[in-house]
Formats: C-alpha cells, structure tokens, sequence
C-alpha cells in the first residue's frame, strides 16, 4: 500500500506545493482533532490551499472511499470506549515480575543485568496489544472473557525478544542511554551486554518451548529471524531512491512490526481456530507495528524541535535515512549524496535536519502512518465488536498522537 | 582446543575398555567417524556462509584487517585453519544418533534415514555447531571502555564490536529457525536451556579478573566443575539427549547420551588444561591460565595463601610471570596427578554410558573418542 502511495505521490510532482495533501485526518468521534504543534510548523510554506482546507477536502475524499466497514465507526467507538491499558491492566499486573522468574541465572550481576529493563516502569505497548488482542480473539470465537495461560505467556515472551533486541541494538550503536537511564553496555561493558541479551532471548526461547505448541513456536521464532534480518538491512543501503523506500519499509516492517505482528497472529491461533482471524490479527500488528516505527521515526525529528530546540536527530547520527528524510530527498535532491555517505561528513546531520524541516517530509510520513492506522483498523473491526476490539482501534489513535 | 588434541598425535591400539593402552590417532579418530557418518562435517554450520548477510558481513570484516578486534582472528579460524576447526560437537551428535539406532516407538515413525540417522538429527548436529560459533563469535567483543591507545583507533572496535554482535546474533537466530523447524517443544527447551548455560559458562569465565590481577579465582574444584560444564559441556550434553528425543528413544537412553557427552566433554577440557604440564618439551614452556585444572586443584591442596604466595615469587619484580617456575611448582604438588585421575574419570563415566548402547561401529568410535582425550604421555 505504502508503495503505491509512494509513486503516486511522486507523480503529481514532490515540486508542486498543492498536490500532496499536507497535515493530519481528523479522526472520527468527539474529540476534536489537535493540529500537533509539530505540523503547523512546516505548514508556513505558502500554499495555495491553506491548512484546513486541504484537510477537509483530503477528509471528505478519504472517508468516502474507505470501506463501508468504517461507516458504523463513530458511534461504535464512543459506547464502547475504554482506556485500552485500563482494560489490560488485571492481565498485565505481574509482567514484570513473571518476566524476571523465567530469568533464572545464578550469578547475582548477570541477574541484576538481565533484569535491568523490567523494571515496570515501561509502558508495556507491546504485551497490551497482544493481551487486547488475545481477548478480541477469544470473544470473537465463543465469547470467552478470559486470556488463556499460553497467551499470556506470548505476551511475556514478545516483551522479553524485544527487550532482548534492544540490548544488542545499543551495543551496535554504542548508546549511552535508553529509556531515562544508562544502557546495560555503559554500565556493564559490551561483552557482559551482550551476554545478557543472549540469555534474554534464550529464556524467551525455554518459555516459548513450554507452551508446547510447535505453530507457536514456529511462528514466533520467526520474528527472532526478522529482527536480526531486519538489522542486517539497516547496514546495507540501496542506490536508487525507489528501492530505498521499499528497502526503508521492509526493515521497518522486520525490525518493528514483524514482533507485533507475529505475537498478535500467535494469540489469535491459541483463542480461535479460524485461519481468517490470524490473519485479520497478523495484518491489524503488522499496520500498527509500520504505523509506529514510522511515529517514531518523526519524532526523531519532531520532538527535538519542541522541546529542546535543538536537534538530536538520533537516526542521521547513525547514518540512517528514515521515512522524512527519504520524502524530503524527492524535494531536495543534494541530500541523495548525503543519504549515500550515511551522513558520515561534518555537517551534513545539520544540513539534512534543514532539509528535512524544510520539506514537508514529516508530514508526509505522518499521513503515511495514518494510512496504516486505518488498515489496521479496517482489519480489527471485521472481529465481533468488543471493548478490546475498539480498545485496540484506539490504540492505533494513540499510535498517531504520541509525542515521546 | 581440538587441535591441541591433533598436535598431541597419540598412537595405540584400540579398544572400549582399555584407555592407557590407548587407540588410534586422533586424527584417524576422526576420519573414520566421519565415514560412519556418512560425510566430513568440518563446514556443516558454516553453510550458511553462502548466505547474503553472512557475505555482507565477511566483506565488512575486511575493514578490520590491521585493527586489533578478537573477531579477526576468530572469523581467520574459521577460513584459513581447518585443523583448528573441527567441528567436533555435530559430529558427535551424529555418531550418538547412529549408536543409538532407529527409533524402537511408534513403527509410524516415518522419518528419513540416511546413513542410520535421521535427518532430525543431522539438523540438530548443525543446530549445536551454529550455537556453538554464534558463542565464539560473541566472546570476541570487546569492552569500549577498556581499550587503551595501544588498541588502535576505537571506531575499528565499535565497527568490529558490530559485526560481531551482528553475526553471533544472525547465526543463533539461524539455530533457533532451525530448531523450529524440528517440530519438537521438548528440544526446543532443552536446546534453549542449553544456550542459557552456555552464556552463564561464559560469564564465569570472563568475569575473572584474575587475569589483570593474575590470581587463580577463589574457588574449589567442585565450583570449577559446575562452571565448565556450564561453558564446555551443556551445549553438547543436552544435544546429544536431544538427539535421542528426536528418535523418541527411552527417558534412559537420553540420560546416557546426557551423560556421555557431559563426561566426554569434561575430560576434553581437562585434557586440554594439562597439556602444559604433560608435554616433554623443555625448551618452549607454554602460558597456561592460573584457571586451568591442574591450579585450582594445586591451589586446593596448597591452600590459597601459600599458592598466592608462589604466584607472587614466579612474577618476581618485574610482574611478568614465569610461566616455567609456577609450572614447577605446580608439578611439585599434587595438581596435575590429580587432574589426571579426575580425567580418567570422566573419561570412564562416559564409557559406562556408552555400555547402554549397542555395540557397533558408531560406538567404538565414541569410545575411541574417550580414549582420545583421556590418554597422557
């Protein structure tokens, strides 16, 4: 979908300041849409449709043309609304505690490492969206209020194979900080780092084995397989501009969306045993997981610019070419040099930023990520209605609307 | 480690019982192994070499000739020095699976076999030399935050850190699909178990700071023995029983083939250990570490003051060790006798284990594997 947008987009002319619709969709229900601060700031381009105008227009055209699936979404959503962690909370309670008693290690400091990240005080989005998920599933085939053991457990092991990767991650970039503290390899060294995100994973691993469900097993491990592949993608770079956005997607996909992805399909398999609802639940992780990244890619430009006034443009200084940069490529095309080089020369994370804010490359990749938000929630709604399955339309919302 | 077994060139004739008449040559040990396993094994995990990011990474690796990262060497190993790399653990593996014999379950147990073993099974040996690499890929990391301007420019770490960190993670996700793909939960936890081991072993072993402050680390020989299994012999004792529950063979043969491997594997490592203080040669004293066998049992012995206190006489004012003159003291004391007899040991554990399996020539060829690694000049 992304890519078909994509040379749509180019084709009516990245020059052309009118064509491509700027800013946000309103979304449906009461709220009143806030224009993040963020969005206004690039809309001081002139344009010749001013800012609420293409939003209505680019409204009135989307919400017709969506499915009829959508239609019903408004009324739905207020009754049935809930806060989606309040709704995960009971089965979420001791998730960390139960994370930490699959670590059984006997040194104390390899202990104390591996238990590092679980400290509660995440937001715990990942194992929410499957627990959601696991209900949505489990009422959609019988009506069923329970999350099972084994779906739980999912829930448990998706948190620790990302927790796993992210340990790994910091030691490739050589990151000081994570999450308010200092990473495991600042405090501890690489090598005792990468240890520790070895045993994560290999408890994950003893956890998965002991549902004893080999489709689960399997389906799983292949995020295990995606999240390296998805690294090894983010070494290489591709030539051309084309193949770089598809190339952007799928490590997007692999590296983010692949764990939500698979551990929704997983809980759906355990909760009903219809293949239809798999792949309902697979495609809703998978549209999130790409919607998500691609905020989060944003926000590596956007929330700088807020708050600190001051870039820290944490991709550029890893050489990477996220979703902004890559739109904003189309309008300024020095940056393809730049994108090539990684970033590597003095000066060019300054002036791609420049160009970035310039663009209206954020933006773009906020619409795109809004595409995805209603796939996912085109693909939720065809479960029996549920407060967990209007739960986890929400939760596509507050994908969009984060600001850290 | 293996190789040292090859320098040691032992002779002898063979036999299950008799393990100081000795067996054949190690390297014929091995031949004739690999002939009952129906292939040499020496690349088998390094298949997915062919792989694109495998190559990806073999290029990148390139950058670091001339730096001073540990992955070099290791990735140098595995190209250049074959005699240094055999791959030992899969071809055990084979050899138990093949001792063991087909499956006696359900006759519906439709599996290929090829060669007496299943292809379950060969996956497996693979799986075990994937885990097995992926570990010494991720020993060779460096701590940034150590390195000294003697180590070369810090960007050639982080870069090899990377590459590192990248390939050790690519294999073991490789292992784990693998061992997805077995259809089996229980070797799915055993294995899984095995790596956790595997990385607790390894943490003990690099937790030492005794190589800074050169000191055996204070611990007896029984905390030694629970540290290498952990590091040298859970990997292949679990995959060895996992072989057998691949074959769904008896709760029992599983524990023998457990116990195999976990002994033959202990009197590996004790073999190793004493090669500096078996070896004839006077004129080359080898390095050992103040870790190996024969010190932790010479330290038990003496007590740890009187040892600390030979260790500070070998390393003299200087601070640089003489190997030689602690080596002596070591061979004065009671340490490497009783490394020996502990060898022996573990090396007769692992025979008694064999005696569960049908004689054939799978057998004799684990058996002539124990003699290996239990015969001292």
């Amino acid at each position: 979908m992304a890519l078909r947008w994509w040379w749509w987009w180019r084709r009516c002319g990245a020059s052309s300041r009118r064509a491509p619709p700027l800013g946000s969709v309103p979304r449906p229900g009461p709220r009143a849409p806030p224009a993040p601060s963020a969005m206004c700031h690039f809309t001081q381009r002139s344009s010749a449709l001013s800012f609420p105008k293409i939003c209505n227009v680019f409204w009135r055209f989307h919400h017709t043309s969506t499915s009829h699936l959508c239609s019903c979404s408004k009324t739905v959503s207020d009754e049935n609304y809930q806060d989606p962690f309040q709704l995960g909370r009971k089965d979420l309670k001791n998730l960390y505690e139960d994370i930490k008693k699959e670590l059984l290690v006997s040194a104390a400091e390899l202990k104390e490492m591996c238990d590092y990240y679980f400290d509660g005080k995440g937001k715990a989005f990942r194992p929410m969206i499957v627990v959601l998920m696991a209900r949505a599933c489990n009422i959609h085939h019988n009506n069923s209020k329970e999350v099972q053991a084994s779906q739980r457990s999912v829930a448990i092991i998706a948190e620790m194979i990302h927790t796993a990767s992210l340990v790994h991650d910091d030691v490739i970039d050589d990151a000081n900080s994570r999450r308010g503290k200092r990473t495991l390899n600042q405090i501890w060294g690489e090598r005792k780092a990468v240890l520790a995100g070895d045993f994560i994973l290999s408890a994950a691993s003893v956890a998965l084995a002991r549902i004893g469900n080999t489709t689960i097993v399997s389906v799983l491990t292949q995020v295990i397989e995606d999240l390296v592949r998805g690294e090894f993608l983010q070494l290489g770079s591709k030539e051309n501009e084309n193949e770089r956005f598809a190339h952007y997607l799928e490590k997007t996909f692999k590296k983010t969306a692949s764990l939500i992805a698979n551990s929704c399909k997983a809980v759906s398999i355990l909760g009903c045993p219809d293949p239809k609802v798999h792949e309902i639940a697979y495609q809703y992780g998978k549209n999130v997981g790409i919607a998500f990244q691609l905020i989060d890619d944003v926000l590596d430009f956007t929330s700088c610019a807020d708050r600190l006034g001051k870039p820290t443009a944490a991709d550029l200084k890893l050489g990477l070419a996220t979703g902004p940069v890559l739109f904003a490529c189309r309008q300024f095309p020095e940056m393809n040099a730049m994108i090539m080089r990684r970033f590597s020369r003095p000066g060019d994370v300054e002036r791609a930023w420049k160009y970035v804010l310039q663009s209206d490359g954020v933006q773009q990749t906020t619409y795109l990520a809004q595409r995805y938000c209603h796939a996912a929630t085109r693909e939720i709604r065809k479960l029996r209605p549920s407060p967990e399955r209007e739960a986890l339309v929400h939760l596509t919302e507050m994908v969009l609307m984060r600001d850290k | 480690m293996w190789g040292a077994l090859l320098r040691s060139g032992v002779r002898g004739t063979g036999g299950l019982r008799s393990m100081s008449s000795g067996g054949p040559p190690w390297s014929q040990v091995v031949s004739e192994a690999e002939k009952i396993v129906g292939y040499p094994t020496s690349f088998m995990s390094l298949r997915c070499l062919l792989s694109d990011e495998l190559s990806n990474i073999a290029m990148q690796v390139r950058k670091l000739v001339g730096t001073k990262h540990p992955l070099l060497d290791t990735a140098r190993g595995f190209v250049y020095d074959s005699r240094n790399n055999l791959q030992m653990r899969g071809l055990v593996i084979l050899l138990i699976s093949k001792a063991a014999g087909p499956s006696t379950a359900e006759l519906s147990f439709q599996h290929n076999m090829v060669s007496g073993i299943y292809s379950s099974q060969r996956s497996l040996a693979e799986i075990t030399e994937l885990i097995h690499t992926a570990f010494l890929v991720h020993r060779g990391i460096v701590n940034v935050g150590e390195l000294k301007s003697c180590d070369g420019p810090l960007k050639d770490m982080q870069f090899g850190n990377k590459m590192a960190v990248l390939s050790g993670d690519f294999l073991l996700a490789n292992a784990c699909t693998s061992l997805a793909q077995l259809q089996n939960t229980k070797v799915v936890e055993l294995i899984s178990s095995a790596i956790g081991d595997l990385v607790q072993g390894i943490y003990y072993e690099n937790s030492k700071s005794s190589e800074e402050n050169c000191l055996t680390d204070d611990i007896g020989i029984s905390r030694w023995k629970e540290q290498v299994f952990l590091s040298h012999s859970a990997l292949l004792a679990k995959s060895c029983q996992a072989a057998m529950e691949l074959a769904k063979h008896s709760t029992e043969i599983q524990d023998m083939a457990f116990q195999y491997g976990k002994h033959m594997s202990m009197s590996h490592k004790l073999h190793s250990d004493l090669q500096p203080f078996v070896k004839e040669s006077s004129s080359d004293t080898m390095a050992f570490s103040l870790n190996s066998a024969p010190a932790i049992l010479h330290q038990e012995f003496l007590g740890r003051e009187a040892w600390i206190k030979q260790i500070r006489e070998a390393q003299g004012k200087g601070n640089i060790m003489d190997y030689k003159q602690l080596q002596e003291a070591i061979k004065a004391g009671k340490g490497v006798t009783s490394a020996i007899d502990l060898c022996r040991c573990h090396g007769n554990r692992a025979l008694a284990a064999l005696e569960h399996f049908p004689p054939s020539e799978a057998r004799d060829a684990l058996a002539n594997i124990v003699c290996a690694v239990t015969r001292f000049p």
